[in-house]
């Protein structure tokens, strides 16, 4: 029997190459991003040991939540003196695009993309992980230094003047020093990296006298830990500690995997996605094949061959086709993760040269899932097959046995009801990781797109009907046949249609739950936002409280406050807390106040807290509440308002003397203003580009530009996830061809007919593309309607301030379907032309 | 032998003539000459049946008759065109316009109705069928009342007969017939034929049917023989014992 297996492969080899392919995709996918992943690590591993091995001990400040207050710049001398110590030195650093450089050409590079750090120079190497490529290490007021690729890539040479955009403002006329190299080879990913004079960095990063940690090295024949105890000695008792080389090392590379890490999962997840999908193309191929093939198993059951034979002939066809699959996909996903990583390139991370390794569990996982879901997917057709009654021989136009109309019906209804289930309930009692709920809620799709392929064969032909009725009306005889066709063998037309309905449905649920965030968002700052303009910054690192005291000086607004964000313990708590000018803050949002009433800005140490927080306290107006802070300073809060509306601060509102008092930085994430009665927008505006101009890190938005730069950046991300979708969406098509090919090799003598009577193989070529393109829409509107479904379960689950309302993106979605409807048309291409080319004669004898 | 394609009735219209027709399949060592040098005319308004043993040539020469298959040498006219000149498009538009078939098997589109299997040439050119001749052939067929069934709800002869009447539909100027009887049993292979003959005489169809059945022969009212792609022996008005008498010394 297993001579019979290979001659089947052998003689229907262009009916499982489409097949293979849809396999060696997904397969091909799971294998890249394990490749990529393994080979990232083992490189950032690399640039880690780099970066800490000239690191023997780290000082640093700690603190359970929020920011720590940087180390006295007095304890680098002090360590310096005690014995053992070879270099010591002591470290600024400004947060992500805190510093940005003006290019040549007037504009600052784009922050959206890989960050612009600065750091301290540190002159010792080991410490400072950077060499100087040219130039001297700056060293005075308005001196830096850049990477040498950065400063290639964007044009900066050094000895040039540039101006430096800063958290307080714009530093006119710096000069470019150095170009430096990082580690050996300068794997940047990207990300622009500039160094200032440690004087420097504390004027514009931090504050002066300060330094955000220590490094050392130990002299050759030091002992750590006796330094480190002998250091323990003259740092204060706690908000301070010291780490080893191996600590930091451990750090370092926990840092990079998150990242790597990140990618790696979301290229699986969308990898084992398209082998979902796959599964019913296989299932697909395997079933029409082994109907055509009805004739000859029944002739090898009269000749005496058992059931279990047979089903072991199918099952072995399954192994051999899933095997070979996922050996091509193996060296496919090797191909695609170098691939991506020349795409990662082109987009502008430089990364390290990451090596190629294939890991043992990379090769096994890929033969289990390739020949798994292979094999998983050919047990219905096979237990078929096993069924096929030796009398099959002698009947014309026996049919594969299958399950009745009814009770597939039934099974997919059950499914539907249990996957549905599972979805509300994993929604409704989300479990503690991500993962677990991705797992969940994936679990509960796929059920419910397993129980939607089975029971929509009751769909395919009333939808193929409706459907294609406009198509019969305008094409003719063609378009008439392509709609006969397409409602002929439901069952077919479904499968092939679920397959693309996975993906579709994937998509719109993503557009959904995009638009209705959207749409949530405009009511919000219709509702609860009363300022004329956001002022955000698109770096981290935020602004100076100078640019809200310069736009307050104007005198042309009637309220402007910016905000700072802090952690503070509350009654035992750690809570996110921010600082405002409270005069002003009622006149720019709406807090819908409860309780109590917003004091003047001078009211002295109080506290605003949202109504829910309040009740977790269990405080009322008037209570206190005792605020400890990373400085370790605790302030008592008196109670002053409960408010309700937490749709843009949820978290207590202190006043600025607050923190001040506090000792947290005076940095604000973002300045909310409101123009003063009577005045003009567009008498403000040369005000507002004057500002813009002193600040060009910020963007200064009305409510309707901050509204939609909002809504860009929501539908960049969408766009990203559907990219990804993409994938799954071309298996799906490939799974549309071969249905195709596969039927119209079944039809040969049908079509032979019609080309004898008189069909074009224009008309042919028609009428293969439109029963595609009916597929495919039949396919696509299941998915759209899911879609809509699994978009309502994951609105509903957000919370209130995300999303409330399900908002349909009608036009988006439409064009969705009607994109899927090209894309069959387009994916029937290569059957049409098949068909268009049959041979009349040889259609007609055919057998 | 070509004095035995000599007009019987002079007057007649010509509604398709081979010169000089050789076909070859293969080349060299495997070459088969399936047609060899055919002058044959058929005229209009006639029944004509075209005979021999298996393998003589019968199918390659009606399907090349038909455009369905390229010729080796020669040429071949249809009411006046001839095929050696036209593109695979033309050839097919000739088909669907100007030529009927009936298949010996699969003849109905296994999704189209009886009716529209029927008016299927004329759906695909995009012109509407004459009503009164439509129901004409109908009724001639007798199967008004199973117009809007599908080929699987009818058994094989009726399936024969819409195959038939799709032939019919159109008013080709040619019907070409390949064994139109070959899987029926002979009560409803005779009904069949007669209906073709009644087409003959009373709508004045023509019609070409390959056969080998002496019996199916004798409804038409010429039978041309084919032997290793000659012809060797045309008979007017035959009889099914004139045929066989005629099958008898070609065996010799
Ligand atoms: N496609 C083909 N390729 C090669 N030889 C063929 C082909 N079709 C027919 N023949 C040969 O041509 C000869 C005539 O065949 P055919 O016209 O089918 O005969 P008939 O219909 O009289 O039985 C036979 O010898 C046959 O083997
Ligand atoms: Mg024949």
């Amino acid at each position: 029997m297993l001579k019979l297996t290979f001659r089947n492969l052998a003689a229907n080899k262009a009916r499982f190459v489409m097949t293979t392919f849809a396999v060696v995709l997904g397969v091909g996918f799971v294998v890249a991003s394990f490749v990529l992943s393994d080979g990232l690590r083992s490189s950032f591993g690399d640039l880690s040991d780099e970066i800490t091995v000239g690191t023997d001990l780290q000082v640093r400040p700690v603190s359970d939540f929020g920011e720590p207050p940087p180390l006295d710049q007095d304890l680098v001398d002090r360590i310096a003196s005690l014995d053992g110590i070879e270099v010591v030195a002591g470290f600024v650093s400004a947060d992500d695009n805190a510093m940005q450089p003006v290019k040549p050409d007037g504009t600052t590079i784009s922050s959206a993309g890989p960050p612009q750090l600065t750091f301290s120079w540190v002159a010792d190497q080991g410490l400072g992980s950077f060499a100087l490529v040219e130039g001297t290490a700056p060293d005075e007021p308005r001196e830096f230094a850049m990477d040498i690729d950065g400063a290639e890539a964007n044009g900066f040479v050094v000895g040039g003047s540039y101006d430096l955009v800063t958290p307080i403002g714009v530093v006119k006329d710096a000069t470019l020093t150095a170009t430096t190299r990082f580690g050996s080879d300068n794997s940047t990913l990207g990300a622009v990296l500039m160094h200032v004079s440690l004087g420097e960095a504390q004027r514009l990063f931090g504050s002066p006298g300060t330094v955000d940690e220590i490094g050392i090295r130990l002299a050759p024949d030091a002992d750590a830990t006796a330094v480190a105890a002998a250091i323990s000695g003259i740092i204060p008792d706690s908000g301070v500690e010291i780490v080893d080389q191996a600590t930091l090392n451990s750090e370092q590379k926990a840092d990079f995997n998150q990242g790597i890490n990140i990618i790696g999962n979301v290229l699986l997840g969308f990898a084992i996605v398209s082998l979902f999908v796959s599964i019913f193309i296989i299932y697909n191929t395997f079933s029409i094949v082994l109907g055509q093939r009805v004739r000859e198993m029944g002739l090898l059951r009269a000749l005496g061959a058992d059931s279990r034979q047979i089903r072991r002939t199918v099952l072995g066809e399954a192994l051999l086709v899933g095997l070979f699959a996922s050996l091509i996909g193996l060296i496919a996903g090797v191909g695609i993760a170098r691939g991506l990583i020349a795409l990662f390139e082109a987009l502008g991370a430089s990364l390290p040269d990451a090596p190629t390794i294939v890991a043992l569990r990379t090769v096994i996982l890929a033969l289990v899932l390739g020949v798994g879901v292979t094999v998983v997917s050919s047990l219905v057709p096979a237990r078929a097959a096993a069924g096929i009654a030796p009398i099959a021989a002698l009947r014309d136009g026996a049919r594969l046995g299958s399950q009745s109309s009814r009770r597939r019906s039934l099974t997919g209804a059950a499914l539907i009801g249990v996957g549905l289930m599972f979805g509300v309930y994993g929604l409704a009692n989300p479990p503690g990781t991500t993962l677990a709920l991705v797992a969940v809620l994936g679990l509960a799709a796929s059920l419910v797109f397993v129980g939607v392929s089975l029971a929509s064969h009751m769909l395919a032909r009333p939808v193929a009907r409706v459907l294609g009725w406009p198509i019969a009306a305008g094409m003719g005889t063609a378009g008439r046949l392509a709609r006969e066709n397409a409602s002929r063998n439901p069952r077919r037309t479904a499968t092939t249609g679920a397959a693309l309905m996975i993906g579709l449905s994937l998509v719109s649920t993503v557009l959904i739950i995009g638009e209705s965030v959207k749409s949530r968002l405009g009511d919000l700052l219709e509702t609860s936002v009363q300022a004329d303009y956001l002022i955000v910054d698109d770096s981290e690192a935020g602004v100076t409280s100078d640019l809200a005291a310069e736009l307050a000086a104007t005198g042309q607004f009637s309220a402007v406050t910016g905000f700072r964000y802090d952690e503070a313990r509350l009654s035992g708590t750690v809570s996110e807390v921010v600082a405002a000018d409270l005069t002003s803050l009622g006149r720019l949002l709406s807090l819908d106040v409860r309780s109590g009433a917003i004091p003047s800005d001078e009211a002295g140490d109080v506290v605003l807290l949202h109504m829910d927080q309040a009740d977790e306290l269990g405080v009322v107006v008037g209570d206190v509440v005792p605020a400890e802070f990373a400085t370790g300073t605790t302030i008592d809060l008196t109670v002053a308002a409960i408010f309700a509306d937490d749709t843009v601060i949820g978290s207590p509102i202190v006043p600025n003397a607050v923190f001040d008092s506090a000792g947290s930085a005076d940095v604000h994430q973002w300045v909310a203003a409101a123009l003063a009665d009577g005045m003009d927008p567009d008498l403000a505006q040369p005000l507002i580009d004057q500002i813009q101009q002193r600040y060009p890190q910020v963007s200064i938005d009305s409510a309707a530009e901050f509204q939609a730069r909002f809504e860009a950046s929501i539908d960049s991300a969408l766009a990203v996830v559907n990219a990804l979708l993409a994938l799954a969406v071309v298996i799906a098509l490939i799974g549309i061809a071969n249905t195709l090919a596969l039927s119209v090799h079944e039809r040969t003598r049908e079509l032979g007919l019609l080309r004898a009577v008189g069909m074009t193989r224009r008309q042919v070529r028609r009428m293969v593309r439109w029963e595609a393109a009916l597929v495919a829409m039949f396919g696509a509107m299941l998915g759209v309607a899911l879609g809509v479904v699994f978009g309502w379960g994951a609105v509903t689950a957000l919370p209130v301030n995300f999303a409330d309302t399900v908002t349909i993106p009608i036009r988006r979605i439409t064009v969705l379907v009607v994109v899927a409807a090209g894309a069959g048309l387009l994916a029937a291409w290569l059957p049409a032309r098949r068909a268009g080319r049959l041979d009349v004669l040889k259609a007609i004898s055919h057998t | 032998m070509s004095l035995l394609t000599t007009n019987p009735t002079a007057t007649d219209l010509v509604a398709a003539r081979a010169i000089n027709l050789t076909k070859i399949y293969g080349r060299g060592d495997t070459e088969v000459r399936a047609l060899d040098g055919i002058d044959v005319e058929f005229h209009q308004g006639q029944f004509t049946a075209i005979m021999g043993p298996s393998g003589s040539g019968k199918s390659t020469l009606m399907h090349c008759l038909a455009g369905l298959d390229r010729i080796t040498s020669g040429s071949i006219v249809i009411g006046g065109t001839d095929l050696t000149a036209l593109n695979e498009r033309r050839l097919t538009l000739l088909r669907r316009d100007r030529i009927g078939f009936v298949f010996q098997a699969f003849n109905l589109v296994p999704t189209l109705t009886a009716l529209e299997n029927i008016t299927l040439p004329m759906d695909l050119a995009g012109t509407k069928p004459d009503p009164a001749w439509l129901d004409t052939v109908i009724d001639t067929v007798g199967l008004r009342d199973r117009m809007t069934h599908r080929p699987s709800e009818l058994s094989g002869g009726q399936q024969q007969r819409v195959a038939v009447a799709r032939a019919l539909a159109g008013r080709p100027e040619l019907i070409f017939a390949d064994e139109p009887t070959g899987n029926l049993d002979s009560t409803t292979g005779a009904e069949i034929l007669s209906f073709m003959r009644r087409a003959v005489r009373e709508m004045e169809q023509t019609i070409i049917m390959v056969t080998h059945d002496p019996v199916a022969a004798s409804y038409a009212d010429r039978v041309v023989f084919l032997v290793d792609g000659t012809i060797v022996d045309d008979l007017v008005d035959p009889t099914a014992d004139s045929v066989l008498d005629a099958m008898k010394r070609l065996g010799n």
